[in-house]
């Protein structure tokens, strides 16, 4: 790994920093607030996100610019993995980007959900519950498709497009195009919901004082993705942005574990999400050291725990399969994405809906 | 100079993660007898834009929005009450 080209990442995780913390930017709220407040402000933030990733990782991949990397399918891996880590985001009050973010705001549930987070991810790619995850792993379906004719890549995933036989970019594109004119009709016949207030002020004082629009946010965090994939790709790491595996890196680093002699650029986008969420905090006066009770606390860390066994039995986080898998059409990252959803949804079904439903 | 305002209710959510100063509110607004005043303090800067949103959809009055110092916010509420 080369020294020069990993500072991008920490450029790059500046970018994103930024824009999670202005854009309030976390899928653990964007998909429970849909049961819990009927609120779909994120949750269409991330649909633009996507939007925006799937022409965008198209395009750079037509031109050269990258090759896609869609994750592979894990399974049964990919379903109990991200089921446990949707689990683990309502209990840790943040998705893995969502607490990364917070950490920069100073907000000490953040702390220890990301604590938690680290300790869910070494036990689990190096400690004692790799055991889980190998016996997970050893239950992958089994295909008979000739993957070499279908290929979108060269780590033969299987994606939404070969598995159905049609070239990548005809399937991204089509699924953007039907996504845009569903969207389009549905924005239109609701016109009237969304008015816009931020509209009065000013471009600087909109950026760096008010909290972003959810349609400026989704377009940010897709571009900040396409710079990741393509600064990332430079740099020999051929994948789209991910959270789990730049806290592997940092703390295999800091305990010895594995080989790499240094912080590769997944780790430097990391530090570098944290410090421009620093930033961005700062800038908007909402710095703040803050704790909830010490059981808070306790079921943060809990929360951080399940997410990372989660995300490294699946492969992915929430960034890795739902920011940057799903644009690439991966099968597992569908699967994952899905199974994040559902675990989410479950467990704030039981632990916000439940007790209102009985008092 | 308006009369200020003395609430019924005072919840402090400082501190609180996602998304417990909006599960909070909205519960304690729910018991609440139409007229009823809630105070809430408030850092965390998602709820504070996220609150406003469903006070909106429950037909709750949102009578002010004060910034304190930093991230710090206060709400006053006035409770719709049951329908």
């Amino acid at each position: 790994m080369d020294l020069d080209t990993i500072y991008t990442g920490f450029f790059v995780g500046i970018l994103f920093g930024f824009a999670l913390q202005r854009g309030r930017f976390c899928m653990n709220s964007a998909f429970r607030d849909t049961i819990l407040l009927r609120e779909f402000t994120l949750l269409k933030a991330v649909g633009i996100a996507l939007l925006v990733q799937m022409v965008g990782f198209t395009v750079l991949a037509m031109s050269s610019v990258i090759e896609l990397n869609p994750a592979p399918l894990l399974g049964l891996a990919n379903v109990v993995g991200s089921f446990v880590f949707g689990v683990g985001m309502v209990l840790a009050g943040g998705c893995a980007s969502g607490i990364t973010y917070r950490v920069g705001e100073g907000m000490v549930g953040a702390m220890t959900a990301v604590m938690g987070l680290v300790t869910g991810i070494l036990m689990t790619s190096s400690g004692t519950l790799k055991t889980v995850m190998d016996e997970l792993l050893k239950r992958q379906p089994e295909f008979t498709a000739d993957v070499d004719d279908l290929v979108v890549s060269s780590n033969k995933a299987f994606t939404l497009a070969n598995v159905v036989g049609v070239p990548h970019e005809v399937m991204a594109l089509g699924i953007a195009a039907v996504a845009v004119a569903i969207w389009g009709f549905f924005a239109w016949r609701n016109r009237e919901e969304d008015t816009d207030e931020a509209g009065s002020y000013r471009l600087v004082e909109r950026i760096f004082k008010r909290g972003w629009n959810w349609f400026f946010t989704g377009i940010a965090i897709g571009l900040i993705g396409m710079l990741g994939f393509w600064l990332s790709y430079e740099a020999g790491r051929p994948a789209a942005l991910g959270i789990t595996g730049g806290y592997k890196n940092i703390f295999n680093r800091q305990f010895g574990i594995g080989a790499d002699p240094v912080m590769d650029w997944i780790g430097m986008f990391i530090i570098g999400t944290i410090a421009g969420s620093f930033v961005a905090a700062y800038f908007a006066k909402e710095l703040k050291l803050r704790a909830p009770s010490p059981n808070t606390l306790i079921l943060t860390f809990i929360g951080g725990l399940l997410m990372g066994f989660g995300a490294v039995c699946s492969g992915g986080c929430n960034i890795g399969h739902i920011l940057s898998g799903v644009p690439q059409l991966s099968l597992g990252s569908l699967l994952a994405g899905a199974a994040i959803v559902l675990g989410g949804w479950v467990t704030s079904y039981v632990i916000f809906v439940l007790p209102q439903r009985a008092s | 100079m308006t009369e200020p305002i003395t609430p019924t209710i005072t919840l402090d959510e400082r501190g609180k993660i996602c998304p417990y100063p909006d599960m909070d509110t909205m519960t304690t607004l729910k018991k609440m007898e139409k007229g009823e005043i809630l105070e809430v303090l408030l850092d965390y800067p998602l709820s504070v834009e996220r609150i406003p949103r469903s006070l909106k959809k429950q037909k709750h009055k949102l009578l002010t929005i004060e910034h304190l110092d930093g991230p710090n916010h206060r709400l006053l509420i006035e409770a719709h009450g049951l329908e």
